[in-house]
């Protein structure tokens, strides 16, 4: 292996430990909810045992809470499998919108975290020949280095098009941010990416955007 | 006389029925769902401990903390995270938190910690509440927590 492979592969274990993390949080929170509902059901019980009648209503909404966190913790679970297999992926044919969504998807609790949100354009999908996990990982480091940047209450909009043979990947930041120094950032902090990827990241200052132009097929 | 608990959590739902539970164990409960909602009750109210989670939206845990210790540093303050790294949990433990548990919690480990955390804070006179106190930070007793801390990070994180 090149060592500018290793270091592709070594932004890209960062990067799997950063989101597995971030979804083991999310796992445990659901389950704290669970925890607590169970709880709160042997309470009740425990309570009308000594007297205080059951409230079937609250019975239900106990059971619904339950459900609802469940389902929840499910989806979460479904992220995980994919982005893992994600991770050992060969190139293959992908929607790029739908490589965005998952970005936003994985990315969403942190961004939350740093009072971010995050929103994909409305548009038509438009299939890629790539690695899905290098893009995501390039889109990851340019999110991370827009929440660096951001204030509270900042909107990040995600958007694909293409231009010839390439596809044109944007990041818009409302309100505005330094753009020019969010360029500089992911330059070289995805520096092993963007080379592997042959994209090249431009700052568009008059529209607050990031710009990500890359092939629309991947050719090692 | 109850405890009186400050529950500070960014998840409401969650910090509904905590806050329940603890109150039919015969606490005194208070509830803010976030970092900047828990400092403005902090400014208003007396609350022998808080439980505080460590990553809320709008204010980081440790800053929370920080924050609170820096208004009353004998404040016995019990983090309960649903995923504490080494680095966090020493840093709050630096910080003169009480003790740490992690998310799901066992409600009687809880009320445990909620009344050995209460029997240890030392009587602070009125005047000294809302103001500096005469303890430093470091002098605040933290009981259990390099314990826990141990068993939390047995396995590594």
């Amino acid at each position: 292996m090149s060592s500018y492979h290793g270091k592709v592969d070594s932004l890209g274990l960062s990067f799997f430990g950063s989101m597995t993390a971030s979804i083991s949080h999310e796992i445990k929170n659901s389950l704290a909810i669970i925890n607590e509902n169970a709880g709160l059901l042997g309470d009740l019980v425990a309570l009308s045992e000594k007297g205080r009648p059951l409230d079937p209503e609250r019975m239900k909404t106990i059971a619904d809470s339950i459900r609802r966190r469940v389902q929840n913790a499910d989806d979460i679970v479904r992220r995980l499998n994919r982005f893992a297999h994600s991770a050992n992926q060969p190139v293959v044919s992908a929607g790029i919108r739908d490589i965005l969504a998952c970005t936003i998807v994985l990315s969403e609790r942190l961004a939350t975290m740093k009072g971010v949100s995050l929103a994909l354009a409305d548009g038509d999908e438009i299939e890629v020949q790539t690695l899905p996990f290098v893009i995501e990982n390039l889109l990851w480091i340019c999110l991370k280095n827009i929440f660096l940047l951001a204030e509270t209450g900042q909107q990040v909009v995600l958007d694909a098009r293409r231009e010839a043979s390439d596809i044109v990947v944007t990041l818009r930041c409302t309100p505005e941010i330094p753009v020019k120094q969010l360029e500089s950032s992911v330059a070289a902090e995805g520096q092993p990416l963007i080379f592997f990827l042959r994209v090249q990241a431009q700052a568009d200052p008059d529209g607050s955007s990031l710009h990500l132009r890359m092939p629309i097929r991947f050719i090692e | 006389m109850p405890v009186s608990v400050l529950l500070v959590d960014d998840d409401e739902e969650f910090l509904a029925i905590l806050a329940e539970r603890l109150t039919i164990r015969g606490l005194e409960v208070t509830t803010a769902a976030s970092g900047r909602a828990a400092l403005d009750l902090f400014g208003t109210a007396w609350f022998k401990v808080v439980v505080l989670d460590l990553q809320m939206p709008d204010m980081d845990g440790l800053e929370v903390l920080e924050r609170l210790v820096a208004l009353n540093p004998v404040q016995q303050i019990i983090v309960l995270t649903g995923h504490a790294t080494v680095t966090k949990g020493v840093r709050a433990m630096k910080l003169g938190a009480a003790d740490l548990l992690e998310k799901p919690v066992d409600i009687r480990e809880l009320v445990e910690k909620i009344k050995s955390a209460a029997a240890s804070a030392p009587a602070v006179p009125a005047e000294n509440r809302a103001g500096r106190s005469p303890y430093s930070p470091q002098e605040a007793p933290r009981p259990g927590l390099l314990r826990t801390l141990r068993g939390l990070f047995a396995g590594g994180e």
